[in-house]
């Protein structure tokens, strides 16, 4: 009676799919196959093929390759990536785009500490927007009622979210699939219901105003263009810390737990310390991204971390592709301006944004950056082949 | 000791909310029978059946019984259509894929329904129309009686639809041997669209049961949907009488629980008991087919 149990999400999203690299060398090994079967002189050049290489090249070299954990540190792409955040509000100053921006580096924070948990050990966490609102009212009490300097209760508010998040996800973590899902769920809906009703502390329903700027030894990020170089910065900064981790032991170690924890506690893993450091880990990012949130927006009220925010987030993490780092940045980007176009529609703008969610999940179940390359790869194949079947050389 | 004369009136009420969350829960059984996916948009039949009841009998104005009729009807193609559109394609999808595609849905079908039948509470007039009734010291509203009534009676036959025809052996085969269900021949894709219809038209009437009492809105149905879903797990996930047992449990504690504390925490309570019963004992009161006892 005992059904077959789940596969670890991420498995999938990581054996699935293949690096852009690789497709090129398919592509070029089938071509030159097929050319010998067709008693083609290999060393002849086409020009045709300039075709599909080129654009591929160029693709290459704009898109993040999605399976990096293997490959050794950071490459040129990834300087190109860090000038064009640098130099993107400069050319297009824009306030709007600004803020936007903004909004979507606190989200990349959020979604880079899920996609950790998620994405490379493996696990399901419907309950992130909870540590985010915890890092979120942290700054805000800290710094209203105690006026404490809002650098310090940044770090407060990743120490309180790491903290709450180490007492729950002992218990917590003991489950899998469906039912960490659900628990994680129950834990932010907890959040919410405590933060709507003890008004003492937190303002109920209302929230809480008037929170300062961020501001570091007297230097205020009173402006879009200082907040967007703030939230960039931190996600930088976390971005450049979770890809020495992930190619750490400890990363290693995450991916194991990932692909088997009976294996992975059988090689002396310890399988429950490894997830809680994680979890413990993306609570503290939430936490951050959460105060930086609170900072920028200068409100915190409930309704910012209820679960649609959740989905939103997770849905980030998901459609960027799980199992790399570049995923969950390109998602918050992404669905950001998404959120952003649809806000035009008004009332519509909920149905439509589910209904691109649904078919996103249904055309892109390994996130959009993977599944795209390996489009790309098979069409110009079958494209390649086609020209072929034409002159009648296949 | 005024506290004490409010426990029988509020056992009485927790268990007309317990008959709900126990259809609730039955749908979310009934899904997981015949395939091991948990369809997080459950809450929303229950909304959609009062909601459509509603427009049905106000705005198109037909009689009450042919309009919940049509009611359930149409929430069942709901049902079948989200399977088709949703489900299917996504058959061999990882789980986190699933939760998310079908929270995707919920929310489509809750801000779809308040686009198509606005965005305000709306109530059905209860079944029958006779003043509350005195059992003693409590006031029973006859509604209540009907909540209860239609519930067993939808028990008994989801129990031998599920028990006693082939059509629910062969649902539950689908679901705990997929191998051995292939090779005898059962389509398990038919399983789970037909175990989708049966979980929507159980939704449905328990909305169309529950506007009287209270008001159901738009967004009303994701916490229902939930607390269903909570007490499946606390009865024992995967079981019919796990699911009625955890829906009555979890309404009369919930209910009991506004005797002593404030109640704006109720809704807390229902996670609060979630990850205790996950933390203690995950497979349930009952025990659960599903869940291996030692690791899961």
């Amino acid at each position: 009676m005992v059904a077959p149990l789940p596969l670890p999400t991420g498995e999938r999203g990581r054996v699935r799919g293949s690096n852009l690299e690789i497709g090129i060398l398919h592509v070029i090994a089938r071509e030159t196959m097929s050319s010998r079967t067709a008693k083609v002189p290999q060393t002849q050049f086409r020009k045709r093929d300039l075709f599909y290489l080129v654009p591929l090249w160029f693709i290459s070299l704009i898109a993040p390759d999605p399976y990096l954990y293997h490959k050794k540190g950071f490459k040129k792409k990834d300087i190109f990536y860090l000038a064009v955040i640098c130099l993107a509000p400069l050319i297009w100053s824009d306030s709007h785009f600004h803020h936007l921006m903004v909004l979507a580096g606190i989200y990349a924070i959020l979604a880079l500490g899920l996609s950790l948990f998620m994405g490379y050990a493996g696990q399901i966490s419907l309950g992130h927007a909870a540590f985010f609102g915890i890092g979120a009212y942290t700054t805000a009490i800290l710094t209203t009622r105690y006026a404490v300097p809002t650098f310090l209760a940044f770090w407060a508010s990743a120490l309180t979210a790491a903290l709450i998040a180490h007492l729950m996800g002992r218990p917590i973590l003991k489950l899998k699939g469906y039912f960490l899902a659900l628990a994680t769920l129950g834990f932010g809906e907890i959040f919410l219901v405590i933060v709507r009703e003890s008004t003492n502390l937190t303002g109920g329903v209302i929230g809480i105003f008037g929170i300062p700027w961020f501001s570091v030894l007297g230097f205020s990020f009173d402006t879009y263009l200082k907040q967007y170089y703030l939230a960039w910065g931190v996600v930088t900064g976390l971005f450049i810390f979770s890809k020495n981790l992930v190619r750490s032991k400890v990363g290693r170690a995450l991916l194991a737990v990932a692909a088997s924890e009976d294996a992975a506690s059988s090689v002396g893993m310890n399988v429950s310390k490894t997830k809680l450091e994680i979890f413990v880990l993306g609570a503290a990012f939430a936490g951050w991204a959460g105060s930086l949130f609170a900072c920028i927006m200068s409100t915190a009220s409930p309704e910012a971390f209820s679960l649609g925010f959740t989905i939103l987030v997770v849905m980030m993490v998901v459609l960027g592709g799980m199992g790399n780092l570049y995923g969950p940045i390109g998602g918050a980007l992404l669905l950001t301006w998404l959120m952003d176009l649809l806000s035009k529609y008004q009332e519509y703008s909920l149905p439509i944004y589910s209904v691109i969610l649904i078919l996103f999940l249904i055309f892109f179940p390994d996130g959009i950056g993977a599944r795209l390359n390996v489009r790309v790869i098979y069409l110009i194949g079958y494209w390649a082949k086609k020209k072929k079947r034409n002159k009648g050389k296949l | 000791m005024s506290l004490w004369t409010y426990i029988p009136q509020l056992l009485f009420s927790g268990l007309t909310i317990g008959a709900i969350y126990a259809l609730v829960a039955l749908g979310f059984v009934t899904i997981s029978r015949a395939s091991q996916i948990i369809n997080f948009a459950q809450g929303e039949f229950v909304m959609l059946g009062g909601v459509i009841t509603f427009f049905l009998l106000k705005g198109v104005k037909l009689p009450y019984p042919l309009a919940a009729l049509i009611a359930v009807l149409m929430v069942v193609l709901i049902g079948f259509a989200m399977h088709l559109s949703i489900l299917y394609p996504l058959r061999k999808a990882s789980i986190l894929i699933l939760i998310m595609a079908t929270l995707g849905a919920s929310i489509f079908l809750s801000s779809t329904s308040g686009l198509l039948f606005g965005t305000l509470p709306k109530t059905l007039p209860p079944f029958s129309s006779e003043g509350p009734l005195q059992l003693g010291k409590i006031s029973v509203s006859p509604q209540s009686l009907w909540v209860l009534l239609s519930t067993f009676i939808l028990l008994i036959f989801l129990y031998l639809l599920s028990h006693r025809t082939l059509l629910g052996k062969a649902m539950e085969a689908s679901s705990t041997d997929p191998l051995g269900a292939d090779l005898l021949g059962i389509s398990r894709n038919l399983m789970v669209f037909l175990a989708f219809g049966v979980s929507a038209g159980v939704g449905a009437i328990a909305g169309i049961l529950i506007t009287p009492i209270f008001f159901t809105s738009y967004s009303s149905g994701a916490l229902l949907g939930l607390k269903g879903f909570i007490s499946a797990v606390l009865g024992g996930w995967g079981k019919n009488s796990g699911a009625i047992l955890g829906g009555f449990a979890l309404g009369i504690v919930e209910s009991l629980s506004l005797a002593f504390i404030p109640s704006g925490y109720k809704d807390g309570v229902a996670f609060v008991i979630l990850l205790l019963i996950l933390y203690f004992r995950p497979k349930g009161i009952l025990g659960s087919p599903f869940i291996d006892s030692r690791r899961w």
